[in-house]
């Protein structure tokens, strides 16, 4: 920790970057913070309940920190990832970030948890993530880290694939008619860039705006097609959910896809094409007559 | 005024009765399983199905008067004319069993703007249709700031019946005529108010612990938000804030909405009332492109002086219970709480 | 519109939205009208430039309007009018038909299929075999009863 603050003062000193973000206490636990003063670099700390992708701050949809322009970024793994998503996709200019790389043996559910990792607290996020440390980082601190503990419980993947398409639809109409359609899953997300969302379109409306099943459903759908081969499997959006619908789910379970058929998984590796934006001749198609 | 005693297993009773004579009753109830459970008001057959332990439900009572989309009316094109069909504006009579007083007192705020200019039909005619049956509350975590708005963990504010929590039951304060009316209908399940001295404790209790979380006058703070349009504080209040709107979806005071048109066919359609939020920047975006509140940190402000200034300058009444959800749902860690706080400094501060 | 379908199984009649490519299946569907093959009369067919064009979400829509089944076809891979558009559509239609899926939305309901503008025959069958499916399964009723709660 000590070396974090010390980092990011000499980087806010010499100028290096405007602004620091990166995680500090709150009145509910650990929440992103933005130190752009040297005196302020100790407010900096990272420990297990800093759940939040920080990446999703270099999104430029954030018209409000654009005028930062050099911006230093505390990183997990899974953060890096998003940044290597931002630069893959032009949005950000890997010159324009510094990027403090941390070692990451996974975080807990939401920061308002102690910090304590185990299989009951571990986020859901971090089962699937191979990352203890992220490759695309211009600093790397932190102990090294272990694999954080398997979650609890049932693989929920596993159980829905198991199910008949009726019972799997029933699931999701219960989970979905929570939905109110806030967009909270949009808005936390570092890969959701568009300055106008197709759910937010209206000639022609693609996607109906009311939160009605028929109407949840298709923007559901859309957001994780949208997502393919680019979710970067921070979890944000499940967290950010205020009526707690899985949607994490539903982006594995697409992960899990685009992993089987064309090899890919989400690096932070900026260089590597999106699978979506790609082909290959012998791309298997055994679905198609 | 008057109280009663109403046990456990009377409550559970009545919430038989309730549903056996056809009203629709709603409580904190929990469903899913595992990592999938949530705590939520729904509808309820029997009486094991409540929750009255588990503290607040994580949406707010809002939505049983202003559901998130609601059809206002629907249209037929026929030829050179067009036939509108009214949607129905009496509902079916409800209870709810164990709203918190933060969520009770949320419709009786948002009356006066659902009655200000325009009478507006779809939220009186639910909100005539139930009945409000509170459960005092001990306080649910650090966020509950409700002593800071005038209310409190006992506040009887838009509650026709406050149930405080005492040993084997509930000590039952009968506070309108709607509450008056529940009471005579189910009489057999309510006893003789022996509990008042009980009661009364709790509440004491209950209070200390909410006050603690926030102690600021929100007279000052209107003040100061009047004054201070232009303040440096809010050129950086929302530099961690997403924009999610999260904060406004568990509101229960948070009433704006957009108007829809939607078709179900070629030529027929609806036309909807949906929750909105000024917290995304298409809230205000004009068809021009440009936006007046073109960034996070303007949003923001807005949230939090239409709670505090315009609202209450409009109505008297703040657009606020207290409630804490805003905190607890935001992804980003924006805390009203502070916000108040330093608000409060700032203006006892200039005073 | 979509209240209207028929949920009688017995007097069911699927109603099908194809989405097509115009250079190589509208082609072939037009060479299947032409030879005068005998078709199940289900399927409104809509045309698009190429198999690249066609969004997920025009699949959703067909369901949401009343479709029962959905075809989507194009040209053969190394035929494509553009080169390459049915090679990215056919690593997007791989995950959506996962995803849809895994959403509850029957697999079966959905072909794929690459029909050239020489395979009129090939379509009459594309068109036969998913309409008798579709048949077999039923009007898409879970997608009405969610209609009804709209």
């Amino acid at each position: 920790m000590q070396a974090l603050q010390e980092l990011a003062r000499k980087l806010l000193t010499d100028k290096t970057a405007n602004v620091v973000i990166g995680w500090g206490q709150g009145p509910r636990g650990p929440r992103p913070i933005f130190v752009t003063q040297p005196e302020h670099a100790d407010r900096l700390i990272f420990d297990t309940r800093c759940v939040h992708n920080l990446a999703t701050y270099l999104n430029p949809r954030r018209a409000h920190l654009v005028p930062f322009v050099k911006k230093a970024v505390v990183v997990k793994p899974c953060d890096a990832r998003a940044v290597a998503g931002l630069i893959r996709e032009t949005q950000v200019k890997r010159e324009d970030v510094v990027l403090i790389g941390m070692r990451c043996g996974g975080v807990v559910r939401d920061s308002d948890m102690d910090g304590k990792l185990t299989e009951a607290t571990v986020s859901p996020r971090c089962m699937d993530c191979p990352d203890r440390e992220p490759k695309l980082a211009d600093h790397l601190m932190g102990e090294e880290a272990s694999a954080p503990p398997k979650g609890k419980g049932p693989d929920m993947i596993a159980k829905l694939d198991a199910m008949s398409p009726a019972e799997r639809w029933e699931f999701w109409q219960k989970e979905l008619e929570r939905c109110v359609r806030c967009h909270a899953c949009r808005e936390v997300c570092p890969m959701c860039f568009c300055d106008r969302c197709i759910a937010d379109k209206s000639m022609p409306q693609w996607i109906e705006s009311s939160p009605h099943p028929r109407g949840n459903l298709s923007w559901q759908m859309t957001r994780v097609m949208h997502m393919a081969g680019r979710c970067v499997g921070c979890g944000e959006c499940t967290r950010a959910c205020p009526v707690d619908i899985p949607l994490g789910l539903i982006l594995r379970k697409m992960t899990q896809t685009v992993e089987e058929r064309f090899g890919y998984r989400v690096s932070d590796d900026p260089t590597v094409p999106a699978p979506m934006g790609a082909y290959r001749l012998d791309d298997k198609q055994e679905f198609i007559l | 005024m008057s109280a009663k005693t109403l046990t456990q297993a009377d409550l559970a009773s009545l919430v038989g009765d309730l549903v056996a004579a056809g009203t629709r009753v709603v409580a904190p109830s929990r469903t899913g399983v595992g990592p999938l459970q949530h705590l939520d008001y729904r509808e309820i057959k029997k009486a094991d199905e409540m929750t009255l332990d588990a503290g607040l439900p994580k949406r707010s009572i809002k939505e049983l008067f202003f559901p998130p989309t609601e059809v206002l009316f629907r249209w037929k094109q026929k030829k050179n004319d067009f036939e509108l069909q009214e949607v129905e504006t009496k509902f079916q009579k409800t209870v709810v069993i164990g709203a918190r007083p933060c969520d009770a007192a949320a419709p009786e705020i948002v009356d006066r703007l659902m009655n200000w200019d325009y009478k507006d039909e779809l939220w009186n005619g639910r909100r005539e249709a139930t009945t409000i049956v509170a459960l005092a509350c001990d306080g649910q975590d650090k966020s509950c700031f409700c002593t800071a708005v005038g209310l409190g963990p006992d506040s009887t504010k838009g509650a026709d019946v406050l149930l405080v929590p005492v040993k084997g039951g509930y000590h039952a304060e009968i506070l309108t005529a709607k509450g008056e009316a529940l009471v005579k209908d189910f009489g057999k399940r309510f006893g003789e108010a022996k509990s008042a001295d009980e009661a009364g404790k709790f509440r004491e209790t209950a209070r200390a612990k909410v006050e603690g979380n926030l102690k600021v006058d929100p007279k000052p703070i209107r003040t100061w938000l009047d004054g201070h349009f232009e303040d440096k504080y809010w050129g950086e209040i929302a530099l961690r804030c997403h924009g999610c709107g999260a904060c406004a979806s568990v509101c229960p005071t948070c009433h704006c909405f957009d108007i829809v048109d939607e078709p179900e066919g070629i030529y027929e359609g609806a036309r909807r009332r949906n929750w909105d939020t000024c917290q995304t920047g298409k809230f205000t975006l004009h068809g021009s492109g440009h936006n007046p509140r073109g960034t996070q940190n303007m949003r923001f402000r807005q949230r939090v002086t239409h709670k505090f200034a315009i609202y209450p300058r409009k109505f008297e009444e703040i657009l606020c219970t207290g409630c804490g959800r805003c905190a607890r749902a935001c992804p980003g860690g924006m805390d009203l709480l502070e916000i108040l706080s330093d608000i409060g400094q700032m203006a006892g501060g200039a005073a | 519109m979509a209240a209207k379908t028929s949920t009688d199984k017995a007097s069911f009649k699927p109603r099908i939205a194809a989405f097509v490519c115009n250079w190589c299946t509208y082609t072939g569907a037009d060479l299947a009208g032409t030879s005068r093959l005998q078709m199940a009369p289900n399927v409104r067919i809509i045309r698009l430039p190429c198999t690249g064009r066609i969004d997920p979400l025009f699949i959703i829509k067909a369901f949401e309007r009343g479709a029962d089944g959905v075809i989507v076809s194009g040209c053969h891979p190394a035929d494509c009018h553009y080169t390459s558009g049915n090679y990215h559509a056919r690593r997007r239609f791989a995950v959506a038909r996962d995803v849809f899926g895994f959403m509850g939305i029957d697999p079966k309901r959905i072909t794929f299929s690459w029909v050239s503008a020489s395979e009129g025959g090939k379509w009459a069958e594309v068109v036969n075999d998913t309409t008798a499916r579709v048949q077999e399964l039923g009007p898409f009723s879970a997608y009405r009863e969610m209609e009804a709660r709209v």
